[in-house]
């Protein structure tokens, strides 16, 4: 069977991980007619210097993401602290008073003995 | 020195002729052939069938040039000459590359008219690195230590290439009627001069004796058959025996192709090989 | 915050000035953003011709791939010609993205090179004869489009922008090539220096042509929209002055001429004064009708159109062969 006249390459996003412990990150896309082929032409054409440990290529239409006019409900109100470590700021001084505290005692039972 | 033996740096080497001899006969075989199969494979930059392709393409012809380079330091390293000089300033006569590789890639020149056939070069990529793959697999038990341990790293690198052409052979082999047909007269023009590929050249005997590589015969038993697995795989007709061709390129007779070949390949070094560059 | 009913009950007008609010505010936008046509057109015929003359640029180059005169420089200008053709992948595919509403798609843009609709680089219209030119190249041309690209990090147009950071990056490796090749003529031979002289006299007129015609406070409708949209925001003549001040101190410490005696530093000014290229043969060049635009053309056409089938062929893979 022949291609048809109108028919274009298709286009897939480029993921890799630089190692083992590394998180898959999107590189760019290419076009290509299909994963098998995209996945050969994938590592030379956008990480020619870059350490590559593996990879991953996606068919663009396999990727479902936000419209333009929703992406800003992604925006939270900044009043999330009791998830973050900076909302448990205080912790470290606390625990040196109980320390500093507990010292104190053992030297004065100590003096006492 | 014999059989079994095992020789660990280049200076060991230099201590037995004939060693030596046979260890330089043989590098200049490998150099040569991965040599000139990158130049033609680097005048299709720019011209590939599409764009991605001609970014991945290029990076195998410039793997291949740089195992080439680390056979010529080799030959460096035993006295024989700057690596520079050895990929520039040979004569014809002097190169040792099988007449495969140095068969132009189309009708015309790189810069002119070139009317490049991929079909062909697909299928002399593929087979030759069939044949790379075999002959590298055994010098990882070379005599010569050093020469083991480069062929292990270059493996890694050539086994990605493999995995390259081995994709574009299935894929034009099982598409339209016009590529299959071309892939078949790619196939029938690369068989007429594969099977110099294995040849082992005028020193042969003691290449094979002092244990630098394993014998012709075995290397061509090991590529046929994986050859022959590969094209079943991908719905290929066997060609058959492979042809050799009138020249023989590892005696060091070789066809206007490479002529023209080196002349561009050294075109500029020429003007002054004293000068630096 | 804007809600999508919002958008979607506003007017045309109301579109533009929302836009243009976001430019001004410094946002960057994406290619599934609500964007005016014109934004659209101004980008496709930037980036496309930016993409294409990356591809056409891999030519000149190509020529001294093989002649290259030693191994290491063999492989060396082989990973920078591979570069560009990579850059062009870049641009183009961020130009498809763009021109893909349109209904339209790479063979499209292949197609208006062919044509001559749409144009590339002036210096890629011209001979390279000799190793020097390809030492020229790399260190002036490529220092040239470090300067007008990494002036356009900042652009408007977010997939754009993330592929110029990538080119930029492999650019400080072409430009050190260059100057590797430069310096070593520059301190070789007399022959070496000689072919080396004759290599910056030609490219000079070139090189001043690269940014294009200076706007002496005349800017186009073009270039006004360009710098309101924020797709970029230098002038032509702003982009050579920079060009000028790094580079022409350095031909001179090596002790090389320009073809242009009047040439002087005007301190008062801060800017360097030269003479003006012959901005008509600039026009006929970027026309096609350059010293080597036909040839490098038909190579390129002759090349696409003969590896059609192995497009069509890996396209239809996987159905029967027939």
């Amino acid at each position: 069977m022949e291609a048809k006249a109108n028919e274009t390459f298709f286009i897939y996003e480029v993921f890799s991980q630089k190692s083992v412990s590394a998180s898959f990150v999107h590189q760019f896309s290419l076009l290509a007619p299909n994963e098998e082929v995209a996945l050969t032409m994938a590592r030379e054409n956008f990480l020619r210097r870059e350490p590559c440990f593996n990879l991953w290529v996606v068919k663009r239409d396999n990727i479902h993401g936000l419209p333009p006019e929703e992406r800003p409900f992604l925006e939270r109100l900044d009043n999330k602290s009791y998830r973050e470590t900076k909302g448990y700021g205080d912790l470290q001084a606390r625990w040196r008073h109980h320390k500093e505290k507990y010292e104190e005692q053992q030297k004065h039972a100590g003096n006492g003995s | 020195m014999g059989d079994n033996v095992r020789v660990e740096n280049v200076e060991q080497a230099k201590q037995n002729q004939e060693y030596a001899q046979a260890l330089a006969d043989l590098l200049f075989q490998l150099a040569d052939d991965d040599f000139i199969l990158a130049y033609r494979g680097s005048e299709w930059l720019g011209l590939a069938p599409h764009i991605e392709e001609d970014v991945a393409f290029s990076s195998m012809s410039q793997d291949m040039m740089g195992h080439a380079v680390m056979h010529y330091q080799m030959l460096e390293d035993l006295g024989l000459g700057k690596a520079d000089d050895l990929a520039q300033l040979r004569e014809a006569g002097a190169f040792r590359n099988a007449i495969l590789v140095e068969r132009k890639n189309g009708a015309g020149e790189y810069n002119d008219n070139p009317h490049y056939d991929w079909a062909y070069a697909i299928v002399r990529s593929y087979v030759y690195g069939l044949y790379k793959q075999v002959r590298l697999e055994s010098l990882l038990q070379s005599s010569y230590a050093p020469l083991a341990l480069i062929s292990r790293k270059m493996l890694t690198e050539h086994r990605y290439h493999l995995m390259h052409w081995q994709v574009w052979l299935k894929q034009l082999a099982n598409s339209t009627k016009e590529a299959r047909q071309k892939l078949e007269t790619g196939i029938a023009r690369v068989w007429e001069d594969a099977g110099e590929l294995s040849s082992l050249g005028q020193n042969a005997d003691n290449i094979v004796r002092f244990g630098l590589i394993a014998g012709e015969e075995l290397l061509r038993q090991r590529w046929l058959a994986n050859t022959k697995d590969i094209f079943q795989k991908a719905g290929l007709s066997w060609p058959g025996e492979p042809g050799v061709p009138t020249e023989r390129g590892r005696l060091g007779e070789h066809t206007a192709d490479l002529g023209q070949a080196l002349a561009t390949l050294s075109e500029v070094y020429r003007l002054d090989p004293v000068a630096k560059w | 915050m804007q809600t999508q009913i919002e958008r979607f009950n506003m007017t045309e007008n109301e579109k533009m000035e929302a836009f243009l609010a976001r430019i001004d505010r410094g946002e960057k936008i994406e290619a599934d953003d609500w964007m005016p046509d014109d934004y659209r057109n101004q980008l496709v015929k930037l980036i496309s011709m930016h993409g294409m003359s990356e591809i056409m640029g891999a030519l000149p180059e190509k020529e001294w791939v093989p002649k290259a005169p030693t191994l290491r420089r063999k492989l060396a200008i082989m990973a920078k010609v591979q570069d560009e053709m990579g850059h062009g992948q870049l641009l183009l595919r961020v130009a498809e993205d763009l021109i893909a509403p349109l209904g339209k798609t790479r063979e499209d843009l292949m197609q208006d090179l062919f044509t001559g609709r749409l144009k590339f680089h002036n210096v890629f219209h011209m001979e390279a004869p000799t190793w020097a030119d390809a030492g020229v190249i790399g260190w002036l041309v490529d220092g040239a489009a470090i300067i007008t690209q990494s002036m356009s990090l900042d652009t408007s147009y977010a997939p754009y922008a993330r592929a110029l950071h990538r080119i930029c990056a492999e650019e400080k490796f072409h430009a050190q090539h260059g100057e590797s090749i430069v310096l070593e003529l520059a301190e070789g031979t007399a022959e070496q220096r000689q072919m080396l002289q004759e290599a910056i006299t030609r490219w000079w007129p070139s090189l001043l042509m690269f940014f294009g015609p200076p706007e002496n406070g005349n800017i186009t409708s073009n270039q006004a929209s360009n710098m309101r949209y924020k797709i970029r925001t230098q002038t032509n003549e702003e982009l050579r002055q920079v060009f000028l001040k790094k580079y022409l101190p350095r031909i001179f410490h090596l002790g090389f001429t320009l073809p242009d005696d009047t040439i002087y530093f005007d301190e008062a000014e801060d800017k360097w004064v030269y003479q003006q290229p012959d901005w008509e043969a600039f026009k006929q060049i970027v026309k096609g009708n350059g010293p080597r635009s036909a040839h490098r053309l038909n190579l390129r056409e002759m090349s696409y159109e003969e590896t059609k089938w192995v497009r069509d062929a890996i396209m239809s893979f996987g159905r029967q062969v027939g």
